[in-house]
């Protein structure tokens, strides 16, 4: 047999091992096919930073609360020497954890993890939400606040025609309409736009229509420093409503209930609090295993579902690799683009990963910029090839070490990020530039360092895409599609689009 | 862009793509393309089939042997110092003769001991290697070049390469070095390629960076028309260079020294297409008749009377060349 068949014989065997397995998982275990962001897990995180000085501590802080609907697990608490007790509130659902600690010193960090399901506007409010209540007046700080406010809201009732259309004038009066008198006078000292959400709740609950103030996070987006939301929860004629302020998110999880901060600190200093969010993995996977078919040998090997987390998130880094490979053989044999290196603009692709694209171009050319300065400064000196790249090399680990600082200084995240950018990758391909910008040309070298570039970018682009991701996470045995793309590739005898140019004088030629 | 993917094919231009998968993994084994990377053992193997090779006048790989380089260099019709395993002409330092101060290379360039030392240090680390691996410096005669194309060549030494498939001649050019290329010969450093009537050894036209050219850019002398001396012997080098090797496909880099003829400078395992350019044809025709012809238990000598009647049968007589290449000349003139 000769190897073209060959080839196309492994590939076309490849091809249907990898497709077979994949559309049995698709059609017979009903796997989706895009990530479903209802589906996706989420770390949260709550991380507690501050300065004790030899007093007694007392720290509150909320953490998700569990009702129906909403899943929360595998919580954890990093205590340190804290005592930590935990409170349920009944009335409002809210849990508390509450660290304590009689003689702390120096700075001192706690933290909350857990997984979480968030919760759509289609998530139904609880029980406990729907009844109808007796309509009452709230506490007020004085007597004259009352009167205007039962004037006020008795006011809102009269022009409206049913709770539904009172519930949307008293939050068009507070938010939308411009300089209310009413709502200037009632509004409460409270930061924005909490003061606002309570004085709707206040006017709802008085006319009987169950209402709470939720504070949470928006679940949209990886993030370090998740900003606390607020919005309004009511159920009125029948319906579970939510109101927010800034327009409603896709995803969102409520923390507590109230007009509360989320940490009260009691002995401390220098509080520094941060909310992490982070997508977990897809539990697209747990939905189809428990549908039954964890037994099943095809599912069972093909998958990464029995992993611990940790190994999961690697993973998912790992099986996008090939496509970013993938990429390049077509870039390379196919288009006949020039990098430095042959995987190397994958593996500077994965860098960018670290930074995210512009960041990392950025921070990519400067340090090859500077490096290239050092090693043709260097060039002078007439050292030996290895302790010439040894040099170069403790050059951009100080670069990074510098740009760290810097940024950290400056209160950027971008100065954490760098610490991880491979500098070894960096080293070669400085190295790699100059003896092509040395043996051919420095147009030769820019051009092929803009090459290794680009493919770089596109292969970042495509390896980060939330559906190749999932794709590749999802139904790893497209590694074997993958596969038999290359092999094919391999095989490819035609010309280049490269070629094209370089020949086009014989091509002309017949005209 | 559609059309010009048909006209190539139609005119049989060959690809790296479709190099790579039909010639060079089909006729070179790995083992074999050894042979040819380290330019000593293919001197060796040279010099035992009675092939001749520019004089090797030492070796250097290491830092005691690094006490001889003056010794070697210093010889007085000059000397060439070359990585063992290096590709595309790269690390090649050609040095015409030692001066006061130091030694003056071919391009003019004066460099002291202290430069040419730290230029083989780079080559021993490495640096010139094909896989950076560390590598052996030569040192062997420098080749006083016959003058034959002193008219075409602007300093450097020019130099044939013969394409050989299964023994058999395939086509063939000359490489002129210019101004832009720095006295090198290399067609991607600015050199230009003059293609060959394989049957004749007569010029024709040449290329330079992928554009076709009728006279040579530094001295305005037409290049056509130049018979290259001793052309059978060069082509039976060529194709003895498969028997000694056993590559199915190599380039042969041949130059013409003024006293000893032509000398085998290299082999080449993966010569590179752009000689179509300069041959105003695509590689595929020729290829294919050569893959047909029944070549079983002939000897060198025979196999280049068969690749010349081949290459006839291709390109056709030189008195009738196609339309396109008349109007061409007439062009030109």
């Amino acid at each position: 047999m000769n190897s073209l068949a060959h080839t196309r014989l492994l590939a076309l065997l490849l091809l249907a091992i990898g497709f077979a397995i994949f559309f049995s998982k698709v059609v017979r275990y009903d796997y989706p096919l895009t990530p479903d962001t209802e589906t996706t897990v989420w770390d949260f995180e709550i991380y507690l930073e501050f300065s004790a000085s030899n007093r007694p501590v007392r720290i509150e802080t909320f953490i998700p609360a569990r009702s129906v609907g909403r899943d929360v697990s595998e919580e954890q608490f990093y205590n340190g020497p804290f005592g930590l007790r935990l409170d349920e509130e009944e009335a409002s659902g809210n849990r508390k954890a509450v660290w304590t600690y009689r003689f702390p010193q120096d700075r001192k960090v706690l933290r909350y993890r857990a997984q979480l399901l968030g919760e759509s506007g289609r998530t139904p409010l609880p029980d406990s939400m729907r009844e109808k209540r007796r309509r009452s007046t709230p506490q007020m700080d004085s007597d004259l606040e009352r009167q205007a406010f039962i004037v006020w809201s008795s006011d809102l009732r009269r022009r409206s025609a049913d709770d539904d259309s009172l519930a949307e004038l008293t939050l068009q009066q507070i938010f939308e309409a411009r300089d209310v008198d009413e709502v200037n006078a009632l509004l409460s000292s409270l930061p924005r736009p909490v003061a606002q959400l309570e004085l709707a709740r206040a006017v709802l609950v008085s006319q009987g229509i169950p209402a709470r103030v939720a504070n949470g996070v928006y679940l949209d987006d990886a993030r370090r420093r998740a900003e606390i939301q607020h919005w309004l929860e009511y159920h009125v004629s029948g319906e579970d409503k939510r109101f927010f302020p800034n327009g409603e998110p896709a995803r969102f999880f409520a923390l507590w209930y109230g007009v509360e901060e989320v940490v009260a600190a009691d002995g401390v200093s220098e509080l520094d609090v941060q909310i992490g969010l982070q997508q977990a993995r897809f539990a697209a996977q747990d939905l189809a295993l428990s549908a039954g078919a964890r037994g099943d040998w095809p599912v069972q090997l093909f998958s990464f579902d029995q992993l611990p987390i940790t190994t999961q998130l690697v993973y998912k880094v790992l099986v996008t690799i090939p496509v970013g490979i993938l990429l390049l053989v077509f870039l390379r044999q196919f288009i006949g683009l020039q990098t430095l290196g042959t995987f190397m603009p994958v593996l500077i692709g994965i860098a960018f990963r670290e930074t995210a694209l512009l960041t990392g171009v950025f921070l990519f050319t400067l340090l090859v910029v500077l490096g290239l300065t050092v090693r043709f400064y260097l060039e002078r000196l007439r050292l030996l090839l290895v302790p010439r790249l040894a040099v170069v090399l403790v050059f951009i680990v100080m670069c990074m070490a510098g740009f760290t600082i810097m940024m950290a200084s400056g209160g950027q995240r971008l100065g954490l990020s760098i610490s991880l950018f491979p500098m070894v990758i960096l080293t070669m391909t400085i190295e790699r530039m100059s003896i092509v910008w040395e043996e051919y040309s420095a147009e030769e070298a820019i051009k092929q360092g803009l090459g290794s570039l680009a493919v770089a970018a596109v292969s970042y682009l495509a390896m980060t895409h939330p559906q190749v991701e999932y794709l590749m996470f999802t139904f790893p045995e497209l590694l074997l599609v993958i596969m038999a793309l290359c092999l094919l590739m391999g095989k490819y005898t035609g010309l280049r689009l490269s070629e094209l140019i370089r020949f086009r004088e014989l091509a002309g030629k017949a005209k | 862009m559609i059309g010009s993917i048909l006209d190539l094919r139609r005119r049989g231009v060959m690809g790296l793509n479709e190099r790579n998968v039909l010639l060079v993994n089909e006729f070179n084994p790995r083992r074999l393309i050894r042979l040819v990377n380290d330019k000593t053992v293919t001197k060796r193997l040279a010099a035992e089939a009675g092939i001749p090779t520019p004089e090797l006048y030492g070796t250097i790989s290491n830092a005691f042997d690094m006490r001889r380089l003056t010794d070697l260099i210093s010889a007085p019709d000059g000397a060439v110092i070359k990585p063992a395993n290096g590709a595309q002409g790269n690390g090649i330092l050609v040095i015409a003769e030692k001066v006061q101060s130091g030694w003056r290379l071919a391009s003019g360039r004066r460099l002291t001991y202290e430069d040419i030392k730290f230029h083989t240090n780079n080559i021993l680390s490495g640096m010139h290697s094909l896989s950076g691996q560390p590598d052996t410096a030569m040192v062997e005669a420098r080749v006083r070049f016959d003058d034959v194309f002193s008219d075409v060549s602007f300093q450097g030494v020019p130099d044939i390469r013969v394409i050989v498939l299964r023994g058999l001649p395939l086509v063939a050019m000359v490489r002129l070095p210019t101004a832009a290329s720095d006295g090198k010969a290399n067609l991607h450093k600015g050199g230009v390629g003059v293609g060959l009537d394989l049957a004749t050894g007569l010029t024709q036209l040449g290329m330079q960076n992928g554009k076709m050219i009728d006279s040579h850019p530094d001295t305005a002398h037409a290049l056509s028309g130049i018979q290259v001396p001793h052309w059978d012997e060069m082509l039976l080098m060529a194709a003895r260079a498969y028997d000694v090797t056993g590559l199915g496909y190599l380039g042969a880099d041949i130059v013409l020294d003024r006293e000893k003829g032509p000398l085998l400078l290299e082999l080449n395992a993966r010569p590179g297409i752009s000689i179509q350019i300069a041959n105003r044809a695509g590689l595929k025709p020729h290829v294919d008749a050569a893959l047909a012809a029944d070549i079983e238990g002939l000897d060198a000598s025979a196999r280049v009377e068969r690749a010349k009647a081949i290459y006839r049968d291709v390109v056709g007589e030189p008195g009738a060349p196609d339309a396109a290449e008349e109007t061409a000349k007439s062009a030109a003139a």
